[in-house]
């Protein structure tokens, strides 16, 4: 049916004259329903007045940066996610796939009510129940394990979840008896945490103050597009190359230009895997320079002396001279910082690349400085410990119990590992080994097709929720998520869910988590925050402290001056060193490229591919749109007689797809590369049957230091299969050609 | 005929643009902008752009309103990429003014190059004449797969089939902040109270947006950096955007 209103209705609408403004937007929605409604509400709600704006903050979930947003409503609809100017995370501005956050909360594939398999296990067959019956089987099944004693057969699995909602989930599977709750994101860097964890003894990640350097040397990390916080260092880059009167330089190592590549003033082609290596000759040469002044000089020298320039010139492809040049310059810049992550974190030795990339640091004392690494308070909240982040490793346990006699339940959170990990773990064979498979999302997606029963959960925007930024921003920062509107279906939040469930298992379960909603809990974990920090514990108090959060959006301490011992950092460091050499799956002569998958900025870990807008904006560095691609070096094209759009058949030792080829100005010869995001089989009508998932024919290599997925570890082989495509996309001529487009040539100033 | 060359000369007259209230202007600086794409979606949220769908992308018939265009210089491995977000130029001396039969493209007393859709019959004669292409046809009427519609934003027009669209430096934005001067008993604006949807969340503070008619504001700040120049500035359109070149340093 359409909800279209057709010209003489909106006359007759506008007509009556008595309806003001806003009139068009209500009649729309009335002439959806039989009975139609002049005036359809006389007592509006107190935030809401027709033509005005009102706008809410809450906290973005789009990735995990935790940037805090403002949504604009009017008259009950959401209409534009903007940053939150009071968020320290991103400062008011928002990327491209945050905005997009409109397009999760409408998207016509939405899970509308709870969902009941009818058909065989993994066919993607289901009829709606009401929520009665979908929390009573539940809880029915629950209850039974609880009472045999054997709930540890139990399994919760959910994606990145941060704050109390983390903390719920955690106090749930306690109390239930199990003790196998696990998260699983694909951009989780486990080899930073694992690698910042041997140097500087900490379980959060650091600052990495980006704002107040002069050289950022950045080791395969896209900071500007994918890593970690993007607009938060966006906003710093910004400042790095304007805000001040001297102009901050950027240098970017990596195998294939990324968006930070295309903004750096250098970049230096190294071979995958290469990084930390790099990273040791330039401290080598910082210490040989006699450029590093500290007490433990000789100890360093000794511990650098197999990495000096010459040794590893061949091994990463630079050259002895450019290293020693940037190394110079990295030690001579005031302040200067290294920064490692994406693909040279994803190697075999991804772990060592990444403790290089602090050796680096420690030897160009920027550890503990303004512009260098910060680092971030102990938090205030208990729910500081750590994460359950799984490793691929640990996936990889969980998969293998899963398979075992004993697994009874699972319990999949808003994840999609059958599309985030690759096929050689056997994900869905997993899944389906499982007796009884519970899924809660608010799409269907890959990974929910295998479950029993589904759940719909609200969007972020329709949900309580709270998040502690990782990384931080060098001080302790929390916000408050609140729904900006009424939920659209009949969906509800991860924690009611949990709560009730809980509160219909019985046993101890409701007298040790009482709450009566996610709000409910929220508030009275919150409280004990404010009893903690004011001396005033009246519920008069509290209710003020909490209306602030929520009117600014963000709660946060003044930052106070963070020290480590020094000493012990730089003895941590040395007895971390020592690099391996990278392996790669798959041998040199017949698997002839490195493939290296990156974060689209679009899609990030493929979760946006189901966002119309997410679809139709042009990649930032091929401006394609819709489809994947498989970007080649223009003289590997040339060599293999490959064009713009013939689709290549790739070919990993454990999987093959087909997808067209783009032909990348910069990359190296040896590595192709693709975007991650596409290739869906079932994430509703914009993603299904677009592309492939290159996640999918990576190789089982795991970094040895931290057991994350190694995932520029793969080798690969590319044939033509004859077959040619029209790439889309909106580049015409991606040269100057004299145009002066760029303002570059005398004359022009 | 004459009366509408007369028309046009009279308009044409040196010094018609120092009458205007405000003259509003953008600086884009090049040494910050990333080309994340974030002012991209920013548009497309905020001016209710319809997604045309693959198909139509595939014909180029896309419409955006903002995109960021790359330029590539040198051969791997010494390789550089250039963003630079090209948008509506709301030139002074506008080349699609001077070709639109219904007049339905024209300046308004703010300095903007304004596009009035029931005006426009759609001879694309505009785009044409544009030497950014930054105009847009609706080769259809686009529709929103329910319930995306609730998104629109209900202070600008959903456009037909037929009607030729662009940037209109967020004039509903524009509009807004005039208002609420009005209403604060204020002759003007404040310099940086109307920020347009791409101006608003560019993450690195690239763009600036404000009068030029006032020597103190922000963006007449910028516009008297060195490094500000025109794109195309020999065909004379004299756009009101002003680019700040990229700095390069070498070695």
């Amino acid at each position: 049916m359409s909800n279209k209103i057709n010209r003489r209705d909106f006359l007759k609408f506008v007509g009556a004259g008595t309806l003001g403004a806003g009139a068009g937007f209500l009649a729309a929605d009335a002439s959806k329903m039989t009975t139609e409604f002049l005036i359809p509400q006389v007592n509006l709600p107190e935030d809401y007045s027709p033509g005005i704006a009102t706008w809410y903050h809450t906290v973005c979930t789009q990735c995990s940066a935790g940037c805090g947003i403002s949504v604009r409503t009017r008259e009950g609809r959401a209409k534009k996610i903007e940053g939150n100017p009071s968020h320290p995370v991103n400062q008011g501005r928002l990327c491209a796939l945050g905005q997009a956050g409109l397009n999760v909360l409408y998207n016509p594939d939405r899970i509308k009510t709870p969902l009941l398999r009818d058909g065989e296990r993994g066919s993607g067959s289901f009829s709606p129940i009401s929520w009665d019956q979908a929390l009573t089987t539940i809880s029915g099944v629950l209850g039974t394990l609880k009472i045999q004693k054997k709930a540890n057969n139990a399994y919760l699995l959910s994606g990145g979840v941060n704050g109390h909602l983390h903390e719920l989930f955690a106090l749930f599977m306690d109390q239930l008896g199990s003790k196998n709750y696990l998260q699983h994101e694909f951009s989780h860097p486990a080899s930073l945490y694992a690698a910042n964890k041997a140097c500087f003894d900490e379980d959060v990640l650091p600052y990495y103050d980006i704002r107040n350097s002069k050289y950022l040397l950045s080791f395969g990390a896209d900071y500007l597009g994918a890593w970690l916080s993007p607009v938060h260092h966006s906003v710093s880059y910004g400042h790095l190359r304007q805000g001040t009167e001297q102009r901050g330089r950027c240098v970017q190592v990596e195998a294939r230009m990324s968006l930070s590549g295309a903004n750096a003033d250098e970049w230096i082609a190294a071979r995958p895997g290469s990084e930390g290596m790099l990273a040791l000759a330039m401290a080598h040469s910082i210490v040989e320079q006699g450029l590093y002044a500290g007490a433990d000089a000789g100890d360093w020298k000794q511990a650098l002396g197999a990495y000096s320039p010459a040794s590893v010139a061949e091994r990463s492809g630079i050259s002895a001279d450019r290293i020693v040049r940037i190394a110079t310059e990295f030690a001579a810049a005031s302040p200067s910082l290294a920064i490692g992550g994406g693909a040279a974190g994803a190697s075999t030795n991804g772990t060592a690349n990444l403790v290089a990339v602090n050796v680096l640091n420690y030897i160009g004392g920027n550890i503990g400085e303004a512009g260098g690494i910060l680092f971030n308070p102990a938090s205030t909240f208990s729910i500081d410990a750590p994460r359950p982040r799984a490793s691929y490793q640990q996936m990889l346990k969980l998969f293998a119990s899963l398979r075992g006699n004993d697994a009874e339940v699972l319990i999949l959170h808003d994840t999609n590992p059958v599309f985030t990990l690759p096929a050689a773990a056997n994900v869905k064979e997993a899944v389906m080994a499982v007796p009884y498979v519970i899924g809660m999302s608010s799409f269907m997606d890959e990974t929910m097709a295998l479950a029993d029963i589904i759940l719909p959960l609200d969007t972020y925007l329709e949900a309580w929720g709270d998040n502690i930024p990782d990384p931080g921003v060098g001080f302790a920062v929390a916000s408050i998520a609140q729904p900006v509107v009424k939920r659209l279906y009949d969906t509800r939040s991860a924690g009611d869910i949990i709560l009730a469930l809980a509160h219909q298992i019985g046993g101890e379960l409701p007298a040790n988590m009482p709450w009566t909603s996610m709000e409910n809990y929220l508030m009275e974990m919150w409280r004990s925050v404010y009893r903690g920090k004011s001396d005033d514990s009246s519920d008069q108090g509290f209710r003020k402290f909490w209306t602030s959060i929520l009117e600014s959006g963000v709660w946060g301490e003044s930052p106070q001056q963070q020290d480590r011992p020094h000493q012990a950092m730089g003895r941590a460091m040395l007895s971390a060193v020592g690099m391996a050499q990278p392996s790669f799956a798959g041998n040199e002569s017949e698997y002839r490229f490195v493939m290296q998958p990156y974060l689209s900025l679009a899609f990030h870990d493929g979760r946006g591919a189901n966002l119309p807008w997410m679809q139709e904006l042009p990649d930032p560095l091929t401006s394609i749109v819709y489809n994947s691609w498989v970007e080649l070096n223009p003289k590997t094209a040339a060599e293999l007689a490959i064009g713009e759009g013939d689709v290549l058949l790739v070919e990993s030792t454990v999987g093959r797809f087909e997808a067209p080829a783009f032909i990348y100005e910069a990359i190296r010869p040896d590595v192709v590369a693709m975007p991650i995001g596409q290739g869906h089989g079932n994430y509703g009508r914009y993603a299904s049957g677009r592309g492939s998932n290159p996640i999918e024919i990576l190789a089982p290599e795991t970094d040895s230091g931290s057991g994350g997925l190694a995932w520029s570890a793969t080798r690969v082989k590319i044939s033509k299969t004859g077959r040619r495509v029209h790439v889309i996309k909106t580049d015409g001529t991606t040269r100057d050609l004299g145009r002066n487009i760029l303002g570059q040539k005398d004359g022009h100033a | 005929m004459s009366t509408a060359l007369e028309k046009f000369k009279k308009y044409r007259k040196p010094g018609y643009y120092d009458k205007f209230d405000y003259h509003w202007t953008m600086s884009i600086d090049l040494d910050r902008c990333t080309g994340c794409e974030a002012c991209v979606v920013a548009c497309q949220a905020e001016n209710n752009l319809p997604i045309v769908g693959e198909q139509q992308f595939a014909m180029r018939r896309e419409i955006k309103w903002i995109r960021i265009e790359r330029y590539w210089e040198g051969e791997y491995p010494d390789i550089k990429l250039q963003f630079i977000p090209m948008l509506c130029q709301h030139c002074d001396q506008a080349p699609c003014e001077i070709a639109c039969p219904v007049f339905a493209t024209y300046h308004n007393q703010d300095g903007l190059n304004t596009q009035v859709y029931n005006r426009c019959i759609g001879t694309r004669t505009c785009a044409v004449y544009c030497p950014y292409e930054v105009r847009f046809f609706n080769w259809f009427t686009y529709e929103w797969d329910e319930p995306l519609e609730q998104q629109l934003n209900p202070d600008v027009t959903v456009r037909e089939k037929g009607v030729m669209e662009k940037c209109t430096f967020c004039i509903q934005r524009i509009r807004q902040a005039k208002d609420a001067a009005k209403d604060d008993s204020r002759r003007r604006v404040r310099d940086g109270e109307i920020k347009p949807a791409c101006v608003q969340s560019c993450p690195t503070e690239a763009m600036v947006f404000g009068d030029l008619n006032d020597p103190d504001s922000q963006v007449s700040k910028m516009a008297r950096n060195p490094r500000g120049y025109h794109v195309l500035e020999e065909l004379n359109t004299t756009p009101s955007i002003v680019y700040l070149k990229r700095v390069h340093t070498d070695g």
